[in-house]
Order: C-alpha cells, then sequence, then structure tokens
C-alpha cells in the first residue's frame, strides 16, 4: 500500500510536472554540452526573442486546441500581418499596428465564422487559410521583402525597457500571480493530502524562484527586450483567462462536452468564433514582433510556425482531442522547442538534424501524455 | 436436484488505487439457470464482469475461478471465449455496415480453399445455424445498421451462440429496449435456458430480475452479500439487500400545496430535424402548477423527449405554439433563454448531454449559472465556491472534494451533480428527462426525496420517465404520449400501469 502510494506520488508529479522537469534537464544538458556558451547572459537573452515569436502564437493556439480544434493558417498569418505592416508604415507607426490588428482579427474572425456558422472542421478551413494567406502575402509584397521599417515600429522587437522600470513591473506581476495563487488554494474548501500539498507547493516555489532569478539576471544585462515583455505580458494574460474568467471556463466545457456546453446556456459559437479570432490578433502580435525584428516584411516568413506552435501546445500536455490543457505547459513546451533549437545551433548541428531531433521530442511528449492516462 | 456448477469464483479480490472493488468474492452459477446479478452502482458486478471477459488479466487480481470444475486463468478475452464465457455488453460491438452474418464471423470467415477470398456462399449458410436459435426471423443479409437495437442485441446473441458459447452474460441487456423488444429479448432468454446455456442476467430492473431469473446473487461494496432462489425473495428484500438497510418507503411522495400555473405550453408542434412536413410533436398542450409533479409517459419515440428538450430551446428543428411562464409569453430560442426565464433541464443522458465529464464536480455545478457568480468576465471563487459546497451538501453529492474530476463519481451521484447544475440556477420549472435511468436504488429513493421537497418549495416539475412505477408514484397528474400527440391525462388516483401501457400502445 505505502509502495503503491509512493509510486502514485512519482506518477503525479512526472504528469504533471514532466514537460517542466524535461525543461530543465534540456537546459542544464544543453549547458554542459555547449560548456556553458547556453548559459550567458547574451544567449538566454537570444534564446528568450527567439521564443516569443513561436510563444505567443502558442497562447492562442492552446485556447484553440483545447475547445477541440486547431489552427494551421498562423504561420501564414505571421508573414501576411508582417508584410501588411511593413506596407502600412508610411502611415505611422501607430496606425500601422492598429490596422496590422485588425487584419489579424479579420482572417481569425473569417476562420472561426466558417467553422462555427457551417460547422466546417477547423482543421479544413484553416488549411485553405493557409494557403490564401500566404498567397496575399506574396501578392501584396509582389514577392519580395519589404525592409526599411520606422524606427519607431521596430522598437516593438528590438528596444529594451530599462532595467528599473521593468523589474518593478517584472515584481509587481510576480506579487500578483502569488497573490492569485494563495487566493485559490485558501478560497478552495476542502483539505488536500498535506504531503502531496507541501511537496507539490514547495516544488513551484522552488522553481518560480529560479526563474524569476534568471530573468532578474537577464533584465540586469541591458533591460527587458520590449518582443520579450509582449510575449510575457500576453502569456500571462492568457493563462489569466483560462483560469479566471468565465470566457477561459467555457473554453474547458466546450473542449470537453460541446453539447452538454450548449444546453448549460453557453453560447458555444460565439465562444468559438472568439477563440480564433483572438488566435488571429495574436498572429498579427507574432507577426509585427518578427517583422520588427528582420526588420522588413518577408513574405515567406513564418513558414511551418503552425507546426512549433502546435508541437509547443502538445508537449505542454494539453490534448489534441480538447477539453485539457494550460498557457504554463505551451510556454514550457515553447522554452523546450527554443533551447533545442539554440543548443543545436551553439553546437554546429546541421539544421537537417535539428528538424529529426524536433520530430522525435513531439512524438516523445505525446507518448509520455499517453502513458499518464 | 440441482443442476451441477458450471461457473465459480474463489476469494476473489481486485484493487484499484485507493478501492477495493471486490472482496473476496465467492460466486457460483449452475448448469442451465439464469442467474441475476443486482446490486447499486459501484458494488462490483462490471468489475467481476471484466474479470470474466478477461478483459483484467489474472495478475492483477487475487483468487480463483473454475468452469465445470476446472481452474482457468484469464489473462485476455480470447482466454475467456476459448472457456465457453460470451458477454454481450450494454454497448453494442457490431460493425453497422456489415452485414448480419459478416458480423457474427468477423474474424473467422469461411474462406474459399486456402486463399483469404471470403466465401460468400458458405457465410450466409453458416450463420443460419445460430440465427435459427433465435425466436425471430433475421435475414443474415442484411445489413446492421438497418436493424433496431433490439435486433442487433439478438445478432450479438447469435454470434455469442455461434461461439458454442455455455455461458452468456447479459449486462443491463434492456436498457435501450422497447417494451416489445424487452419481451421477446425474455423470451429468447428462455428458450436457451431451456437449451442448457447458463446465463448471468445484470439488470437495474428488478420486474425483470424477478420475471426471468431462477436465484439472484446481490452484490454490495464489493462483496457478495446473498444468493437465494428468486422464488424465495420479495422485492422488499432484495431492495434492502442492495442498499444494507430498509427503504420503508421508495416513494416518498407526499402532496405539495399546488398553486398557479408556471409553465403552460399551448398548440405546440415540434419539426423533425431531418425529415422535411414530418412532425415529432403535434398539437401538445398542457400546464404545470407551482407545486406539482407532472409525469410524462409514453413509449420511446413517442416524442417526450422532443417536447421537453424543444420547450427548453435546445431541439434542433423548428417548433410552433406558444409557451407562458408565469402567465407572461415568453419566446425561447435558446437555452441561454430559458435558463434566463426560470427553466431548467436535466438531460436524458449525462454522459452526452449533462455533465462535462473531464471537469471537476464543482464546476460542473455552476456551468449553468457563473454569470452570477462572476464580476464581469471575472470568476469570484468565494461566491462560486460556497454556491458548489452549498448544493454538494444539500444534494448529498458523495464525493471526495468538489475539485474531483466528475467522471469518477458513481452514476447517481453524477445524476446528483446534473441536478445540481439546474438547481444553481435557481428555477422555477425543472423538466426532468429519465432522471433516474442507471441510477443505484439508494440514489434514487434520494432523488425523489429531492424532487418532493422541491415541489414543496414551489417548483413545477415535469418529469419525463419511462419508468412506470416511477412514473405512477411520483406525479400528480399523468400525460400519455403516443407518437407526438398527447393522447391521454391521467389523475394519480385512476392511473395504473395497465392504463398507461393501454394509451401509450394506441390504446384508444
Amino acid at each position: 500500500m505505502n509502495n503503491q502510494g509512493k509510486s502514485g506520488l512519482g506518477r503525479v508529479i512526472i504528469g504533471k510536472y514532466g514537460n517542466l522537469i524535461g525543461l530543465i534537464v534540456l537546459i542544464v544538458l544543453t549547458t554542459i554540452l555547449t560548456n556553458g556558451m547556453f548559459f550567458t547572459q547574451r544567449n538566454l537573452i537570444n534564446v528568450l526573442r527567439q521564443v516569443s515569436v513561436n510563444g505567443i502564437l502558442a497562447v492562442g493556439m492552446t485556447l484553440v486546441i483545447i475547445t477541440g480544434g486547431i489552427d494551421l493558417s498562423v504561420g501564414s498569418v505571421v508573414a501576411l500581418t508582417g508584410v501588411i505592416a511593413a506596407l502600412l508604415q508610411p502611415q505611422g507607426t501607430a496606425a500601422a499596428i492598429v490596422l496590422t490588428l485588425l487584419a489579424g482579427a479579420a482572417i481569425g474572425g473569417c476562420n472561426g465564422f466558417f467553422v462555427t456558422k457551417f460547422r466546417i472542421p477547423s482543421f479544413i478551413i484553416t488549411l485553405g487559410m493557409m494557403t490564401i494567406a500566404r498567397g496575399l502575402a506574396l501578392v501584396f509584397s509582389k514577392g519580395e521583402a519589404i525592409s526599411g521599417l520606422n524606427d519607431s515600429f521596430s522598437a516593438i522587437s528590438e528596444s529594451y525597457i530599462s532595467p528599473s522600470i521593468s523589474l518593478t513591473v517584472f515584481g509587481f506581476l510576480a506579487l500578483l500571480i502569488v497573490f492569485l495563487f494563495v487566493k485559490e488554494r485558501k478560497s478552495s474548501g476542502y483539505e488536500r493530502k498535506i504531503f502531496t500539498f507541501n511537496f507539490i507547493g514547495v516544488m513551484s516555489v522552488l522553481f518560480i524562484a529560479a526563474a524569476v532569478a534568471v530573468l532578474v539576471w537577464l533584465i540586469g544585462f541591458r533591460g527587458m527586450p520590449a518582443g520579450v515583455a509582449v510575449f510575457l505580458g500576453i502569456a500571462f494574460l492568457g493563462a489569466y483567462t483560462l483560469n479566471q474568467t468565465r470566457f477561459g471556463r467555457y473554453v474547458y466545457a466546450i473542449g470537453g462536452n460541446e453539447e452538454a456546453s450548449r444546453l448549460s446556456g453557453i453560447n458555444v459559437k460565439l465562444v468559438k468564433f472568439l477563440v480564433f479570432l483572438i488566435m488571429g490578433v495574436l498572429a498579427a502580435v507574432s507577426g509585427m514582433v518578427l517583422a520588427a525584428r528582420l526588420n522588413s516584411g518577408v513574405p515567406t516568413s513564418g513558414v511551418m510556425f503552425e507546426l512549433d506552435a502546435i508541437a509547443s501546445v502538445v508537449i505542454g500536455g494539453t490534448s489534441l482531442s480538447g477539453g485539457y490543457g494550460s498557457v504554463g505547459g505551451s510556454i514550457i513546451g515553447a522554452f523546450i522547442i527554443g533551447t533545442l533549437n539554440n543548443g543545436m545551433q551553439l553546437l554546429h548541428i546541421d539544421p537537417f538534424y535539428q528538424e529529426i531531433a524536433k520530430g522525435v521530442i513531439i512524438i516523445g511528449a505525446v507518448l509520455m501524455d499517453r502513458k499518464k492516462k | 436436484m440441482e443442476n451441477p456448477v458450471i461457473l465459480e469464483t474463489r476469494n476473489i479480490t481486485k484493487d484499484f488505487p485507493g478501492v477495493r472493488a471486490l472482496d473476496s468474492v465467492s460466486f457460483q452459477l449452475k448448469k442451465g439457470e439464469v442467474l441475476g446479478l443486482v446490486g447499486e452502482n459501484g458494488a462490483g458486478k462490471s468489475t467481476l464482469m471484466k474479470i470474466f471477459s478477461g478483459a483484467y488479466p489474472s495478475n492483477t487480481y487475487t483468487g480463483e475461478i473454475f468452469i465445470e470444475g476446472k481452474r482457468c486463468v484469464f489473462n485476455g478475452p480470447k482466454d475467456s471465449q476459448g472457456a465457453g464465457i460470451a458477454i454481450i455488453y450494454q454497448e453494442l460491438n457490431l460493425i453497422p455496415e456489415l452485414t448480419v452474418a459478416e458480423n457474427i464471423f468477423l474474424g473467422r470467415e469461411p474462406t474459399v480453399g486456402k486463399t483469404d477470398i471470403i466465401d460468400r456462399k458458405k457465410l450466409f449458410s453458416r450463420a443460419k445455424d445460430p440465427l435459427g436459435l433465435l425466436n425471430i426471423p433475421l435475414p443474415a443479409q442484411e445489413q446492421i445498421k438497418n436493424l433496431s437495437i433490439g435486433k442487433q442485441q439478438m445478432v450479438e446473441i447469435a454470434k455469442a451462440l455461434s461461439y458454442s458459447a455455455k455461458i452468456l452474460i447479459l449486462d443491463e441487456p434492456t436498457s435501450a429496449l422497447t417494451e416489445q423488444e424487452v419481451e421477446v429479448l425474455l423470451k429468447l432468454i428462455d428458450s436457451l435456458r431451456a437449451r442448457g446455456v447458463s446465463m448471468i442476467y445484470i439488470s437495474h430492473k428488478l420486474d425483470e430480475i424477478f420475471k426471468i431469473t431462477d436465484s439472484v446473487t446481490v452484490m454490495r461494496d464489493g462483496k457478495t452479500v446473498a444468493s437465494r432462489r428468486t422464488a424465495e425473495l420479495s422485492r422488499q428484500e432484495m431492495v434492502s439487500l442492495m442498499v444494507g438497510r430498509n427503504i420503508e418507503d421508495m416513494y416518498p411522495k407526499k402532496a405539495a400545496a399546488i398553486g398557479e400555473a408556471v409553465l403552460e405550453v399551448k398548440d405546440l408542434f415540434v419539426s423533425h430535424p431531418f425529415l422535411v412536413g414530418e412532425k415529432v410533436v403535434k398539437e401538445v398542450s398542457f400546464k404545470v402548477r407551482k407545486g406539482e409533479v407532472l409525469g410524462i409517459s409514453g413509449l420511446m419515440g413517442s416524442g417526450r423527449s422532443e417536447l421537453v428538450t424543444s420547450i427548453f430551446g435546445a431541439f434542433p428543428a423548428d417548433s410552433s405554439g406558444e409557451v407562458y411562464v408565469e402567465g407572461k409569453r415568453v419566446r425561447i430560442r435558446s437555452p441561454y433563454e430559458a435558463i434566463n426565464y426560470g427553466l431548467g433541464l436535466v438531460t436524458e443522458d449525462r454522459k452526452l448531454y449533462g455533465l462535462v465529464l473531464g471537469m471537476q464536480v464543482g464546476e460542473n455545478i455552476t456551468l449553468t449559472c457563473l454569470e452570477k457568480l462572476s464580476w464581469h468576465q471575472i470568476i469570484m471563487r468565494r461566491r462560486e465556491n460556497e454556491l458548489i459546497n452549498k448544493y454538494i451538501g444539500a444534494l448529498r453529492v458523495k464525493t471526495r472534494s468538489s475539485e474531483t474530476v466528475v467522471n469518477t463519481l458513481s452514476g447517481g451521484n453524477q445524476q446528483k451533480v446534473v441536478i445540481a447544475k439546474w438547481l444553481a440556477t435557481g428555477p422555477k420549472v425543472l423538466l426532468l428527462d429519465e432522471p433516474t435511468r442507471g441510477v443505484d436504488v439508494a440514489a434514487k429513493a434520494e432523488i425523489y426525496q429531492l424532487m418532493d421537497n422541491l415541489a414543496g418549495e414551489g417548483l413545477g416539475i415535469v418529469m419525463v420517465s419511462s419508468d412506470l412505477p416511477e412514473v405512477l408514484s411520483m406525479s400528480d397528474r399523468i400525460l400519455i404520449m403516443h407518437e407526438g400527440r398527447m393522447v391521454k391525462e391521467l389523475q394519480k388516483n385512476e392511473a395504473t400501469q395497465e392504463k398507461i401501457m393501454f394509451y401509450a400502445t394506441g390504446g384508444k
């Protein structure tokens, strides 16, 4: 009995925190293999910036996949919105940003409209939208990269928020998260097993403390890169929405049982529509961050980004059949992929092999997920 | 005089993490008898059946199984089939596109010579043997999808017979059958018994148990608590063995003070979802008053469920007619509007329509009323938890915590969660569609008690049910439907099972 309990706890930890443990192992391994090159301020900031583009998409993709859908168009939308933003530069940075976000919303809304109104599987609609958006990007840009963005636009990704400001904001956010966490624990009416609670509690506190320490260390370097700040902000908003709002609860409910949700008075179509709309907006954000980093709108960029986003979500433990998942998991997934990419670059591994390694990791993560169930 | 024992278990114990599902179960089935296996949900019947079927390999439990005195070890379905056991599950395992004969011989089709080509002639002629044992004609060349559920079940039985099964286990075989189909099935069981087939008959329906079985084994909390000849048991005794205490009064119904009409429906027509011009509900009018329980009875397919789901704005087809809530004309186009007008619908199939199985108990309860628990979009946890705990307490939902995943609860407790989520909306009218299907006896009694209390508080209750004793004892008035029409209204004191069946089957 005792033995069983122990292995049960082990399984809970590996099941719930398997991807987190995987990430830590991967970071340690990469650091050792690169003789510490990986774990320098300069490189880690680079990793953060690379992860941001995919991470923003992964947050939206988490919502889409929890409702039981999928969005294959995001990679093309990243390219299209990048091109649109670049073309809109003469109108001023603010107008370019707003209009590009609207364009993303329109494409996402279009996906959502066809999925909900005509009950066509999202796989099909977004597959179509994937090639439409790619085609539009090529048409608008006449097939060439549009370079020479306003400095104020490039600042979206390239500028640094000064250490003092970012530390203040960051500290405030950290406090808010701790506050919400404690509040939720307190308000749940039933007791838990003390041991499990404490153990996992200690684990999470330790991990959060480590993550905070690393971030503070990185911010101390030159400040927070603006693109990374955008990503972290969106991640926080996404996690908050899923856990604390009605909309988030409905997202889970619809993924778990659409019919029961409808009968419970939930406007299923509206929620699904909004989820695709949000995905479109986030793809536009991601597209602008990428364009700002490349200092141009590139119609051929963003290829396969949808797969990286989906892979992050799946590695993060979200079920492709809907109903389960978390933004936190997807972000860990995005960091696993980011670390892998960066580590292999540092080790000068042929990019072709990088693709293979990524595929192996994805399949491995899903296998682990299966075993858990 | 006694027949020899054909199937016996000795001291079978099976543990799941944290729960002992079977506690040294010893059990005997005699040759040529029909044994009724009864017990509440969670008593261990399904676990025992999974051991017989080989679904749980022999190293996952302790204890021994003997067939005709020989020790058997089951490590997979093949072993158990080989030993002559066949199980007819609640969910049928047939392939709709294939024919009856193809389904019967699935995986062991006769072939032409040594090739892999199916010998269709031989296939159809061989299928005649098992099909001949059924009492009804079933064409071997018919596709499964064209058969009624009752006939599909017959195909499953024919399949079992084609394996020359000696022991047939039927798990809730009548839960999806019409009255006539049940009759046909019971007759078939009778004739199989005459041929010397031994059967285990698992059912919640005690009427059937008394009608068809020779002996009864009662399970409770993973143990066999009694094995008796059916003739020596009374219904009361059986129920108290199942729940472990005397249920003096299964149906507590007391008359509540009946007030004015809270829901009124006038001339309601509901279209068929696919067939143009067809109506599934025709010209139905009724009233339900505060404190009243209105029973709606009828055969499956008589339009009962369509009626209530359509009133609730959840039926995917057009309807016409007038609906009044507390005297005010309302137009309900979606469940959301129905909830706002004070209606609640406890749906028929809780796994399909009632619950989000992967979510927590608490989350399921508040799914219907998050709006009043939120500040704009943000859910106020404290208020939510208060409401959840209130209903878990009031309905006595047996759950480890409000955060337990609802899937892990027993059927009766899941049903209570479904009822809780509708009570949480503060309804004026509760529409109940088969509120106690697949629910164990103790939970049933609790649900009846609850209905009583709700009526006492002035709720109007509309209850659709196929369970005649339930309709008779719980309703103040009974409406009977036949082919989409309301054919008869009976007062509580004049209604009998026979009368209801007479009108429900189209009698005039």
